[in-house]
């Protein structure tokens, strides 16, 4: 008896305990009912020895399953849910937190199904690898969209660990999850309020610079057609000598002239104020776009997907306006697709090389395609097939990247669908900051 | 009187420019003035004719010249030339009394119709103007005692009740009366009349 007992205490005390006891103490709530789920594993294992062993050390016995009753309870009135799945993805075990979590009105709705079924496709993937990650010994944590039994879409995150038997082997994923909707739905709406707040601000402040740009330009407009007019009207009236015309006619050609300044400064200022190059990783600025964009995405029910190059080396842009080119192709493609009601909606981006000195960035989707007839002028400006487009976005994509010194292609998919291509410089010791941005401006 | 002139005030030289090469096709005189300030130095108001102003300059603006001239009682007929989405600025210069407003750019014809329109409407008004002045040098004219009899006639009075009023024999009053009519060039006691009261009001 004294035997068993220490048994049982070296088994789960230790550094089980001490884990235990500190997670408490760390309060993290996943933490702890990990710990104690661990444990209470951990006894069971005690409990199945110490019966073999001594089958008669009954208050031993009592001991664990006392022990035993007490984390189940607490696991069991946990407001969170807790539960078990196998490496194949079946839930093995879920407390009534769990059931209700999923809307599952009994355990058999959920226990001994796979977990996939309630995992949004688009998520399948990311919850697989996590799983895979979390038999292989890690403890992950992981957000999904899940699909619940009654159909309700929330949104939901995971602190998983691995469960492993007495001789080490992982036999079980313990995850908690924890229902995110409300907490997501606030963060879309500050999103929200952010993106529209910056659409506004920039809205107002091309607004400014066209009027200026407007009255800088009606000077120098005004001042032709007033010579011109002058000397249409002498013309019809008659009798006047030819060299009296050639002075106007010599202000009319310098006031053109002046325009054409106006608009050359404005093109000056336009690069050489906003372009700040940096080596930036183009698969983080396409994650950061896939944020931004995935409320839109959803609200279109669109998929988006991503295959990103590995090992890419860091292309030399301004982050912010090339987050805004694939930000604006997405959303193009978003919207070109809810526009044709496409019944299969997908996304999908794609890095890689491209020769041996820039990367390339594709954007395709799932939609009606473009005519082949009007392809090349899809980044021209005012071509639109959106009734309410204006006709800026691609065009001032391709300006964007054009002043990075790559770029913009259209072609439609091999099996339908457009797709939108750029490349960008990779940043390197051959091409040192200063030159780029020397060329760009030639 | 002398030919009406149209004066430009813009601080754009080249529009100055052109504004003149335009105006000028239809036989108008033309003056241009660079700022608002070089106007007021140089402008004199003796001058018939119209202002053509750019309501946007540095320095004094078309609506701060415009508020000058009303504080010198010139009355020369103004039109503004805006920008693009200035309406706010016409709006608040014709409330002010400005004669008219076009918006760059603007058609030629509408720009020269109008300021044929301000430059007839600047005629008139001298024209009146000058009628008035006259008209106040021949009440200044009369002595006091004209303007006694003048005052009574204009009222309806008969000689003999203006001699009565006026303790003046009838004849006396004959005589005064003539000389109101004389010294006023008055063709009839109504045309008479018609003048008194058109100085009353000026």
């Amino acid at each position: 008896m004294h035997n068993g007992w220490s048994d049982a205490r070296e088994m789960i005390s230790g550094s089980d305990l001490m884990w235990l006891a500190f997670v408490v103490l760390g309060g993290t709530l996943a933490g702890t009912i990990i710990g104690l789920a661990v444990a209470m594993a951990r006894l069971r294992e005690a409990e199945q020895k110490l019966f073999d062993k001594e089958s008669n050390h009954e208050s031993v016995l009592d001991r664990l399953k006392e022990n035993e009753y007490r984390l189940r309870t607490i696991i069991e009135s946990e407001p969170e849910c807790v539960k078990l799945q196998a490496e194949d993805g079946t839930v093995l075990e879920i407390n009534p937190a769990g059931l209700r979590l999923v809307d599952a009105n009994q355990p058999a709705d959920i226990i001994g199904r796979k977990i996939y079924s309630i995992v949004a496709p688009e998520y399948v993937d990311i919850y697989r690898e996590n799983m895979r990650r979390v038999f292989l010994g890690e403890a992950v944590v992981y957000e999904f969209r899940a699909i619940t039994l009654k159909n309700r879409i929330a949104w939901m995150e995971t602190h998983a660990a691995p469960l492993r038997d007495a001789r080490g082997k992982i036999y079980a994923l313990l995850g908690i999850t924890r229902d995110m909707t409300e907490h997501k739905q606030a963060e879309e709406q500050a999103r929200r309020h952010q993106t529209e707040l910056a659409r506004v601000a920039r809205l107002s402040t091309m607004g400014e610079m066209a009027t200026g740009i407007a009255h800088e330009l009606n000077q120098p407009l005004s001042a032709i057609a007033n010579f011109a007019r002058g000397c249409i009207r002498r013309l019809r009236s008659g009798g006047l000598r030819s060299e009296e015309l050639l002075e106007p006619l010599e202000e009319v050609c310098y006031e053109a002239e002046r325009a054409g300044e106006i608009l050359r400064h404005v093109r000056d200022f336009v690069r050489k104020s906003e372009l700040q190059l940096k080596p930036v990783d183009v698969n983080q600025i396409v994650r950061a776009v896939v944020k931004f964009t995935e409320l839109e995405a959803r609200q279109h029910r669109t998929i988006v997907r991503l295959h990103l190059g590995n090992d890419l080396p860091k292309v030399l842009v301004d982050s912010i306006m090339i987050e805004q080119v694939i930000c604006n192709l997405v959303r193009n493609a978003v919207e070109a697709m809810a526009e044709a009601n496409s019944p299969q909606r997908e996304v999908t981006i794609r890095t890689r090389m491209f020769g041996i000195d820039e990367v390339e960035i594709e954007i395709g989707d799932s939609g009606p395609g473009i005519d082949g007839s009007v392809i090349d002028q899809v980044f021209d400006q005012f071509f639109t097939t959106k009734p309410e487009g204006v006709g800026m976005g691609l065009s001032i994509s391709r300006s964007i990247v054009e002043s990075h010194g790559g770029r913009v292609r259209a072609e439609s998919g091999s099996s339908g669908g457009t797709i939108l291509r750029f490349t960008l410089k990779i940043s390197g010791q051959q091409t040192s900051r200063h030159e780029r941005a020397d060329s760009l401006h030639s | 009187m002398s030919e009406p002139t149209v004066f430009i005030v813009d601080d754009d030289q080249a529009v100055a420019r052109s504004l003149r090469w335009l105006i000028e096709s239809v036989r108008l005189k033309v003056e241009t003035f660079p700022s608002a300030q070089a106007f007021l130095d140089g402008y004199d108001a003796t001058n018939s004719g119209c202002l053509v102003l750019d309501v946007r300059m540095p320095g004094m603006s078309g609506l701060d010249l415009q508020e000058r001239l009303a504080a010198q009682r010139i009355h020369v007929p103004i039109i503004f030339i805006t920008g693009h989405g200035d309406v706010q600025m016409a709006v608040r210069a014709i409330q002010a009394g400005a004669f008219d407003f076009v918006e760059k750019p603007f058609n030629d014809q509408d720009l020269l119709d109008r300021i044929q329109k301000a430059i007839a409407r600047d005629a008139d008004q001298r024209g009146k103007d000058a009628q008035r002045a006259q008209l106040r040098a021949l009440f200044v004219s009369l002595t006091p005692r004209e303007r006694e009899v003048l005052d009574l006639v204009v009222e309806g009075m008969s000689n003999k009740a203006i001699a009565n009023s006026l303790g003046l024999s009838a004849k006396t009053v004959e005589v005064h009366r003539a000389k109101v009519m004389d010294k006023m060039h008055a063709r009839s006691i109504s045309d008479l009349v018609k003048m008194a009261m058109q100085n009353h009001m000026a």
